[in-house]
């Protein structure tokens, strides 16, 4: 594509994290490492009940705790709450523990409304409304194409089967949060955030300052995956308590908060009935599915993005198909953007519905696909995956495997159509006359490494080394760039880098009159250039990145079909992702993909109590989450696109882990797990070894 | 947590004073600290017994004597335990996470509290904590308990590897009672949880668990556990078997299970039954069937059954090496 190098030294090869060492040595500062002079604690008291209409806050006893320099309540007046462990009030406090005490010496009264908790329980029309006045379930009308129900009397193999995916929380390593201090210079904000620019803004406008007034920071992230945009009701908060107490305050949440309010993954129930023709072509689709993202979009505490609805029949084309969906609210924090929105849930429906309807077929799963997919990326993916992971010699048919501990191999295919760039990126780099160079960007590091992408290209153009690169990301007082969303930052800053460092080279040579001042020539055009530092402005441009990646991977597991535990033994992943830029930190993103993909499929779930309304499992000890014994061999094959550009990795690989392991345990035993996560008592019960509750 | 004091005991005598108002004994922490930061009990005095003396020894002989203090990765690391009480090893060595292992206690692991997720929630009051019901009977249940005391409506199980463990080799409890050591057996460490709701054990306030007594009789043994994840997670179920096996027959038999009751389930008709037989597929899914019988399954919790009868053939068929 235009511009990139074709020869490079850096460029699509692998270069160590630049900030690797202040990351294993302790010095890199989080949000939550900032002691900003004279900070406090600051927390947040949450509702006890999933639907109340809260009547008073008295915080008079938690003010008379030692050590409690502000309370204040999130809304005044009369309110009701819609889901446990939404905001009421928050308190700041020299100590943990007397914010802790001060939590506990809050008065609320409050009246219990009527409550639901359970999506299939939300969706009957006598259930408890969640909004008064407004149906739990939406009732859109259905999506149909082609005569669906003549198209099934036209299939030679219909499969019918009921796929649920359950609701993921947000677990980033760092919960979220912020420090902040507002003193009448302004507010300076240390957010974990996926968008500083945005904070900035939602700040000033929550907190009616203006912009120029708010500098929003944040230089090293602990994972964001789609929490982390604004509104940001934890850093509205420890805001006003900075005002109040004129100190600056620290509000990150715990683990336990980090369960409630700060978003999921929505859930799904899909009924998919599939059928195809009898030369193994998709001929008809319908689906019928619910699923929920809590309260939905309204609260305070809502991100947008959410996606309940699917878009189904996914990466494959069905001449006729038809598609209902319900949103449906219950009384549960709500959703937010979750790495690919959207996607896991519908490639597991889809791809788990494909293998069911290719066993009926009796065709090969990757066969059916090749025949199926329209994708031409993935037909490639597909074919040099077969080779890689060996699938010919692998495969047998579903539950053919013998012996107690049966083996089995699965695949799935992604798409990423979102991606693409912030075509409003903008950077600058600033040379010394001492040789070293600044690059700064007004985006945020979400541990993504873009921090080393900057240097790699910055190192590329200028014919230097990454290490000499000095990387400043993560300060409005930078050029705009993008948030970090949708898998568009890499896309976003490398054609921006690769303006501002060409640019900067042009400028040096004209104003220095060295040739080609790149690499050995550096330091003396540097010389020439004076007292003066140079600073030079670039911003994205255009034909250097696209979007649409895809993907494919292939899945390895064992399933001792006595005690039902799975054990993924490999995934292979064929990823393309246009120009690579580095690769070492492309594959950690695959790596990381496939991890929580993994963790998807086999451990992750929000546990509702029906009778309590409370989140049961806030908590890794029963929100369980992959750990190192659980991660299987990880064998990456990257196909390198440079004619398209650079496109963005961070959702596609965690898109058809899930799948591509729930067809895995259905070729090894030979029925369908068709509910995640595929426990050990959900592969027995599949397997009809679940003896009925005892009477009582 | 609630403020607490502090002390540290230079005596088993003085711990046993020092704790005697509403104190909590202060090992690993692992447990306490849990229970104490999710406002779960409160404790007037924390006493710091780590420094006790002769309590984290190993004696070894005709019965073996493991103090209290004695850590989980001490067990999971010695070869001498690895080679005489397999079982106790290979139990030690799932508890937790290394990090959780290098500071629990034998005593600690075996008088921790509940891990019934209502129990541990600190805005659900359930029965254990006084409240009115049971939320896991009709609740989320797939964690709780098979086998439950017919008086008792709480449900959840006994979730100790080491309990489960020791069952299986009839091993003694030492407990200082009022000054007095006092000998309990696995099942009267735990009966008081199965009779009465609000128990975890039948420990008594002031309490202190000095050392468990191992005999040696079972020259054979065995632990399997089945979780969700592979690593650093509660079992699902668990159970250990026992035994002196000669010529592929079985002597002293004994087979406990964790995680289906309030105490290690075991059942005596089944280890008599297995006396003296050959250890072959047959013969321990009848005993399977036995130590399964008159299970009370839940809504959630049905799949322990078919994972408990599995484990119970896989860990009496290792016993033969």
């Amino acid at each position: 594509m235009a511009g990139w190098p074709a020869e490079t030294k850096y460029i699509g090869h692998s270069t160590l994290r630049i900030d690797a060492p202040e990351k294993v040595s302790g010095r890199a500062r989080y949000s939550s490492d900032i002691q900003a002079e004279g900070w406090l604690y600051g927390m947040i008291l949450r509702s006890k009940w999933p639907a109340a209409k809260i009547t008073g806050i008295n915080l008079d006893k938690a003010l008379a705790v030692p050590g409690i320099k502000a309370a204040i309540t999130v809304q005044d007046g009369e309110r009701t709450v819609r889901f446990y462990g939404e905001e009421l009030a928050a308190v700041a406090g020299m100590t943990k523990q007397a914010c802790l005490d001060a939590l506990r010496a809050i008065v609320v009264q409050a009246k219990a409304l009527d409550f639901v908790v359970n999506e299939t329980e939300g969706l009957k029309s006598d259930s408890a409304q969640v909004w008064e006045g407004s149906p739990n379930a939406s009732n859109p009308k259905p999506r149909e194409k082609g005569d669906v129900d003549t198209a099934f009397n036209e299939c030679a193999a219909v499969s019918e089967g009921f796929y649920h995916t359950p609701v993921q929380i947000h677990n980033p390593m760092e919960t979220a949060g912020s420090t902040i201090s507002w003193t009448d210079d302004g507010i300076t904000a240390w957010v974990s955030t996926q968008g500083i620019f945005g904070s900035r803004d939602a700040l000033a406008s929550s907190l009616k300052v203006d912009q120029d007034k708010v500098r929003v920071l944040c230089d090293f992230m602990g994972g964001g995956f789609g929490a982390k945009f604004p509104p940001i009701l934890e850093s509205v908060l420890a805001a006003r308590l900075s005002k109040e107490t004129n100190a600056p305050v620290r509000l990150m949440l715990t683990r336990f908060d980090q369960a409630l309010a700060v978003g999921n993954r929505p859930s799904s129930f899909q009924k998919i009935k599939i059928g195809a023709t009898a030369d193994g072509m998709l001929h008809a689709f319908d689906l019928d599915n619910y699923g929920t993202g809590g309260i939905g979009s309204g609260g305070s505490s809502a991100g947008g993005g959410s996606g309940v609805m699917l878009a189904m029949p996914y990466i494959y084309e069905v001449p006729n198909s038809r598609v209902k969906q319900a949103v449906v609210n219950i009384n549960a924090g709500a959703a937010r953007a979750f790495r690919a929105p959207g996607h896991p849930p519908t490639s597991f429906g889809m791809e788990s519905a494909m293998d069911d309807l290719a066993a009926k077929l009796g065709i090969d799963p990757v066969e059916f696909r090749l025949k199926n997919d329209p994708g031409e990326i993935r037909q490639r993916e597909y074919k040099a995956g077969i080779e890689r992971f060996g699938w010919k010699d692998k495969y047998k048919k579903p539950g053919s495997s013998p012996g107690v501990v049966k083996t089995g191999i699965g695949c799935a295919g992604a798409a990423w159509p979102a991606g693409g760039a912030n075509r409003r990126t903008q950077g600058e780099a600033q040379i010394n006359p001492d040789g070293t160079i600044e690059v700064r960007l007004g985006v945020q590091d979400l541990g993504t490494g873009t921090k080393t992408v900057i240097a790699v290209v910055a190192a590329e153009i200028l014919g230097l080394k990454p290490e000499q690169i000095s990387v400043k990301v993560g300060d409005t007082r930078f050029p705009p760039g993008p948030g970090s969303g949708g898998s568009t930052t890499c896309a976003s800053i490398s054609p921006t880098v690769y303006d501002v460092c060409s640019k900067a080279l042009e400028q040096i040579q004209t104003q220095t009159g060295v040739a080609d001042a790149r690499g050995a020539n550096w330091f003396d055009a540097c010389k020439k250039l004076g007292v003066n530092p140079l600073v030079v402005h670039g911003q994205w441009q255009a034909g250097m990145s696209s979007d649409h990646a895809c993907g494919v991977q292939f899945a390895e597991v064992d399933v001792d079909t006595e005690t039902g535990l799975v054990t993924v033994k490999k995934i292979c992943c064929v990823q393309d992702c246009g120009l690579i830029v580095n690769k070492n930190t492309l594959e950690s993103q695959i790596n990381g993909g496939i991890i929580m993909g993994m963790g998807y499929a086999l451990y992750e779930e929000r546990v509702m109590d029906d009778l309590s309304g409370v989140v049961l499992n806030p908590n890794f000890e029963t929100y369980k989450v992959s750990g190192i014994a659980d991660v299987p061999d990880i064998d990456i094959l990257l196909i390198n696109m440079p004619e398209r550009g650079v496109i963005g990795i961070g959702e596609p690989a965690t898109v058809p882990t899930a799948a591509a392991i729930g067809n895995a345990v259905f070729n090894a035993i030979g029925v369908r797990v068709g509910s995640l996560p595929i426990t050990p008592a959900k592969v027995l019960a599949a397997l009809g070894k679940v003896p009925a509750p005892t009477k009582s | 947590m609630k403020a607490f004091e502090y002390a540290t005991a230079l005596s088993t005598d003085s711990a046993q004073q020092l704790a005697a108002d509403n104190g909590q004994y202060l090992a690993g922490g692992n447990d306490l600290l849990g229970v104490l930061k999710e406002y779960l009990i409160e404790a007037k005095i924390l006493v710091n017994i780590k420094s006790l003396l002769g309590l984290n020894k190993i004696e070894t002989g005709k019965t073996w004597k493991i103090g209290a203090l004695v850590t989980v990765a001490e067990i999971e690391n010695s070869a001498e335990i690895k080679k005489t009480f397999p079982g106790l090893q290979a139990a030690a060595s799932e508890v937790g996470s290394q990090q959780i292992r290098n500071v629990a206690t034998v005593g600690g692991n075996l008088s921790q509290h509940s891990r019934c997720w209502y129990f541990r929630h600190r805005d659900t009051v359930c029965l254990k904590k006084h409240g009115d019901l049971c939320y896991a009977r009709n609740g989320e249940n797939r964690y709780h308990s098979l086998f439950t005391g017919k008086s008792n409506t709480c449900i959840s199980p006994v979730v100790s590897n080491l309990a489960t463990a020791f069952a299986s080799l009839d091993t003694t409890v030492v407990v200082l009672r009022e000054g007095k050591e006092t000998p309990m057996t696995i099942t009267e460490l735990y009966q008081t949880a199965f009779d009465d709701p609000y128990a975890h054990n039948s420990l008594k306030p002031g309490d202190l668990i000095l050392r468990v007594e191992i005999p040696t009789t079972h020259t054979s043994s065995s632990y399997m556990q089945v979780s969700d994840k592979h690593a650093f997670d509660w079992a699902l179920v668990s159970c250990a078997a026992a035994g002196k096996v000669s010529g592929g027959k079985i002597s002293h038999p004994r087979v406990a299970l964790g995680c289906i009751s309030p105490m290690p389930h075991q059942v005596k008709a089944a280890n008599d039954f297995l006396d003296g037989k050959t250890l072959d597929e047959a013969t321990v899914s009848q005993v399977a069937d036995m130590i399964l019988q008159g299970a009370e399954i839940l809504e959630h919790n049905g799949y322990k059954v078919p994972i408990a009868h599995a484990l119970i053939r896989r860990t009496l068929l290792a016993l033969k090496g």
